[in-house]
């Protein structure tokens, strides 16, 4: 418990702040309306659920500011490139900035859901009052007049008798935009499910192009002024504490009171989206210009790309399909002159890609890339002691920060902090992966000449054994390479005990700092985060883990 | 787009529907609006299309992840037959059950999201049917019929 709390305070306390915003905008929204003077009368007619349908709405519209923020890829890059010398603990929210976006949004639904059946009772309430015939104090404020000539200064939308709620939701531009709105969030979250964005990530990414209309609409949400209150002037004549009482005998010449005048409240959603939703243009933008720059393929060359190791770009191929980014990390290191990515067939867009390179006669289909951006893996060197963990593959951001490695070596640069790095690779089979298999090699090799065996410790496991291979490993257990994968190093077969692993690590670096990188699936995340929870000693002067994971 | 089962993504916004228009009638019939017994309606609909959504059916390609609790649904909604196993008959069905929640403001927008969830399954039986066309080359007695009416009106 207590190591848990070390690693997350910062998430706990961010979240604790965001919700307790969002509680006591809700709180301070809804205690205007149900108490201010200006809302008497029109509490009148619709009682407590205009202050809900109010505090909702300004939560709504403090979630859709924050929303399109965690999205602006670039504008996280440049803030965890700026905040250098921020704690690793900030820098690390960074990488949770899906997760945010996500309870933005199931805030955004929550909300919405309250606002919807708020104002559901709202027109119910005023379509009963423009019925009533009782002589209610509800239904001479609902007689009040649209007509222009005499100000305008009516409190219900529902005009006539006659007038049906819906006529009146379809209508007005509160009402359309309304349901616009919430059909585009309603598409956008049942595209946006893993099980549709992990099997058609199309799909998902189309849709959520809808966020347009959803922006678009809040925008002028608000423009038609249905929420109405008193004027300021009507409320000095006739103040609704004294007058509402003797509401009979306002049209009576010898009266104090007059007959009320209400005005809309004016729009405010722009007044709150209008930063964010020029940020994210910008950030649009940004990608775009950057996706235009020439890229020359066979060995990725781009005028004025630099990258760190394990950050990741976006590539779209426009013979593909014109809309489509995907994200693939970056396998080259930042001191090579060219950059490079390896690609799996795992859907369409990448097999339509693999074939296309394929074409042996039609000319290479242009690329555009954007980025690169940044993720856990930048802050590999910032650890004395690191442990990479790749499982199949999500190996290749480790092979970007081996192959820097092996050029710090090279260039014998000693300002590197790390001084050793375990690294373990999970996979079936080691056939889709021989590029990489090379590059241990000549790690293997330049550690042996450099005299630094003991700096990079690598261990191989194959989940995708079966006896033959088994059998075959034990005849050639006295070989000096191993007979899978031609390394020094012998493969181990099955999974990694990771209780042995860790104890390991701890007790011969009892005094560190130990960063745990892993790019692979979330159970594997799960079993890693609670070891680095079990071995991290609870002095802080003691061996420590921290835990990243890579996520697209 | 090609390999798209369109089916997945109807199953996710029919769900959704569903709970949408149990909400939509709870708040008509609690609050009872006018013409609330619509509500009434919303509320037996979308508790049944949640009943038959809820299974998630199988994809045609790659491994499909079963809901929570899935297995015993399944044993219910086997029960309807062959409502239940035909996609067309789905999306007709979606489409007639929507027609009455319009009628009230409350569930309108259950209406519009399951009539959504209609067009979606109808989009995935026409992908299919066009790709049953290419591969065998020769058109069923229904789609045959389907085009004739088509080109009638």
């Amino acid at each position: 418990m207590g190591n848990w709390v070390v690693n997350h305070w910062f998430s706990v306390l961010f979240l604790v702040v965001w919700l307790g915003l969002n509680v006591f905008l809700f709180v301070d929204a809804f205690l205007k309306y149900e108490k201010a003077d200006k809302y008497y009368y029109t509490r009148k007619i619709l009682g407590s659920t205009l202050a809900c349908a109010r505090a909702s709405a300004l939560c709504l519209n403090f979630n859709s500011t924050l929303i399109l923020l965690p999205v602006c890829r670039n504008l996280l890059s440049f803030l965890r490139g700026t905040c250098s010398f921020c704690s690793r603990t900030l820098r690390k929210q960074l990488d949770h900035n899906l997760t945010f976006h996500k309870l933005v949004a199931y805030m955004i639904c929550l909300h919405t859901a309250i606002h919807i059946i708020a104002h559901l009772f709202n027109f119910d309430c005023y379509s009963r009052s423009r019925q009533a015939t009782d002589g209610s104090l509800a239904s001479i404020l609902s007689s009040l007049s649209h007509d222009e000539k005499k100000g305008g200064s009516w409190l219900n939308p529902i005009q006539s008798r006659n007038t049906t709620v819906e006529y009146v939701t379809f209508t007005s531009i509160a009402g359309l935009t309304g349901v616009i709105m919430t059909i585009a969030l309603i598409l956008m979250v049942t595209s946006a499910t893993e099980f549709i964005r992990r099997s058609y990530f199309e799909v998902f990414w189309y849709t959520h192009h809808l966020f347009i209309f959803y922006i678009l609409g809040l925008g002028i949400h608000g423009i038609g002024g249905i929420v109405r209150g008193q004027t300021e002037e009507s409320m000095n004549e006739s103040h609704p504490r004294k007058c509402a009482e003797s509401f009979e005998m306002w049209d009576d010449r010898d009266s104090h009171c007059r007959r009320p005048k209400f005005e809309g409240h004016p729009p405010e959603s722009w007044k709150w989206i209008l930063a964010p939703v020029i940020l994210y243009i910008c950030e649009r933008i940004l990608r775009f210009y950057r996706s235009q720059q020439k890229v020359v393929i066979t060995k990725m060359n781009k005028r004025g790309f630099s990258m760190e190791v394990g950050q990741y770009i976006f590539v779209n191929c426009p013979s593909i399909s014109l809309l489509e980014w995907h994200p693939f990390t970056l396998t080259s290191a930042p001191e090579e002159d060219f950059f490079s990515i390896h690609i799996r067939a795992a859907g369409d867009w990448t097999e339509n890609l693999i074939r296309a390179f394929e074409q042996q006669y039609s000319p290479i289909p242009r690329i555009e890339v954007d980025g690169p951006f940044g993720t856990a893996s930048e802050d590999v060197f910032q650890y004395e002691v690191a442990v990479l963990v790749g499982a199949g593959i999500g190996v290749t951001p480790f092979a970007s920060i081996l192959k820097s490695i092996w050029y710090k070596f090279q260039c014998a640069d000693h300002n590197l902090k790390t001084k050793k790095i375990y690294f373990y690779w999970i996979c079936r089979e080691t056939g889709a992966f021989s590029w990489f298999n090379n590059l241990l090699t000549s790690l293997e090799q330049e550690m042996e000449e450099l005299g630094k065996v003991g700096f990079l410790n690598y261990r191989l496991f194959l989940t995708g054994w079966d006896s033959n291979i088994v059998g075959h490993a034990a005849l050639n257990f006295d070989k000096a390479t191993d007979i899978v994968t031609g390394l020094k190093q012998k493969t181990s077969f099955g999974r990694p005990m990771w209780d042995n692993e860790f104890s390991t690590i701890a007790t011969s670096h009892p005094k560190s700092v130990v960063g745990v990188f892993l790019c692979g699936p979330r159970t594997l995340a799960k079993s890693l985060r609670k070891c680095c929870h079990r071995y991290s000693s609870l002095d802080p002067r003691k061996v420590q883990f921290y835990f990243n994971k890579e996520n697209f | 787009m090609g390999q798209i089962e369109w089916a997945m993504w109807a199953n996710e916004q029919a769900l959704a529907s569903g709970l949408i228009l149990i909400t939509g009638g709870i708040v008509a019939t609690a609050g009872r609006f006018t013409q609330w017994y619509f509500g009434a309606y919303s509320i037996v609909a979308g508790v049944f299309v949640c009943l038959l959504e809820y299974p998630r059916g199988k994809r045609k390609k790659g491994s499909t992840m079963e809901r929570w609790g899935q297995k015993y649904m399944t044993a219910v909604v086997k029960l309807f037959g062959p409502f239940t196993r035909n996609y067309y008959v789905r999306a007709v069905l979606h489409l007639l059950l929507s027609v009455p929640a319009g009628f009230l403001l409350a569930t309108i927008l259950g209406t519009a999201c399951l009539a959504i969830a209609s067009g979606i399954y109808l989009l995935f039986c026409f992908s299919e049917w066009n790709v049953s066309v290419l591969e065998s080359g020769r058109i069923t007695h229904v789609q045959f019929l389907f085009l004739f009416m088509t080109y009638m009106m």
